[in-house]
């Protein structure tokens, strides 16, 4: 993928907002990134209705609904659809996060959060990001989403790690013996190659 | 505690990114630009509509009419954090806040709100410029702001 190139022509792309005025303005900055479809929906169970029938590629969504909002949504989807439309990217925006909701948006596996002000330029950047994302899918009881360590520096400090990759905090006692002396310093001697 | 399965996926969105083709960032940007311009007008009108219905219940003071003061205060950061309309969208930002506040806190208070929807119509009626005259009204909301969340 070139780096100045965006290509969204074979991407369908769900588009979820319940104030009107912003789905259409959220359609109107798709249609400018030359997305092949996009399907609006006024509400998440009307979303939900749409990904059992079929995949899409994208989904962006902003709502509040009590019956359904945008975090209650991607839970749905990362738990309860197979694989690999659980894996789909979700971009959560929101305008203001209420605190009830701050955490909520880190634990219920989207994508990405964005915050208003939402310019074209910050969407592009982070569509951009998702299709270089490398994090793997993770699945646990308490949690069912792309990695949220950006940068992976093992579990948190005097946690056990729960990964199998992850090293154990403990260091046991030697379980092989201590090197000789000349051996150190044979590995440490700069010797001629012959090629 | 559940041990974490991990997968290393590949997204269909990833895949048909990495096709050759498609457009430049600079051209979709200016195309996508272009057609939100068409929305700014009755974007506006629909926040100033929001604004007037902020007021009217600064107004009349309704009992539990705090979820309808977030509603309205959200929809002016919802509509205008499409547009760079600067000291608008930080001022029903920050009413949005406070007023999230004060519901948690069970210490609901008219005069910030009341402080809040006259800087918005003052900001409306100036044309969401950005200016000495509006960052002194965003520095004076902060100001209360933090004491309504003391």
């Amino acid at each position: 993928m070139a780096d100045d190139r965006i290509n969204l022509e074979q991407s369908t792309v769900l588009l979820v907002d319940d104030t009107p005025q912003a789905l259409d303005m959220l359609g109107s900055i798709f249609q400018g990134f030359g997305v092949k479809e996009q399907i609006k929906r006024p509400s998440a169970v009307e979303a939900v209705k749409v990904l059992q029938k079929r995949p899409v590629d994208l989904i962006v969504i902003d709502c509040g609904d009590p019956e359904m909002d945008g975090y209650a949504f991607t839970r749905w989807l990362r738990r309860e659809t197979p694989a690999p439309m659980r894996y789909t990217p979700v971009i959560l925006v929101t305008g203001h996060a209420s605190q009830s909701k701050v955490q909520e948006g880190r634990d219920c596996g989207v994508s990405f959060v964005i915050t208003k002000p939402l310019t074209p330029a910050v969407l592009l950047k982070r569509i951009l990001w998702l299709a270089r994302d490398e994090r793997e899918f993770v699945e646990c009881e308490t949690y069912v989403g792309p990695d949220r360590r950006v940068r992976n520096f093992g579990p948190p400090v005097g946690m056990a790690g729960r990964r199998k990759g992850d090293l154990s905090a403990h260091i046991g006692h030697a379980v092989e013996e201590n090197m000789d002396q000349a051996d150190i310093d044979m590995l440490l001697k700069p010797q001629r190659v012959t090629l | 505690m559940t041990e974490a399965v991990t997968t290393k996926i590949q997204t269909s969105l990833a895949q048909q990114m990495a096709q050759p083709g498609g457009r430049t960032l600079s051209d979709v940007e200016r195309r996508a630009n272009e057609r939100l311009g068409h929305h700014r007008a009755e974007v506006m009108a629909e926040i100033e509509a929001a604004v007037a219905g902020l007021e009217a219940l600064c107004a009349a003071r309704p009992e539990a009419s705090a979820a309808e003061v977030y509603r309205l205060a959200s929809r002016v950061v919802d509509l205008a954090g499409f547009f760079d309309t600067g000291p608008l969208f930080d001022a029903g930002y920050s009413l949005a806040d406070v007023a999230d506040r004060m519901t948690s806190a069970d210490a609901w208070d008219w005069p910030p709100v009341q402080v809040h929807v006259q800087a918005l119509r003052l900001i409306l009626n100036a044309g969401c410029e950005r200016d000495a005259a509006t960052d002194q009204l965003l520095t004076g909301l902060k100001a209360v702001a933090m004491k309504a969340r003391a």
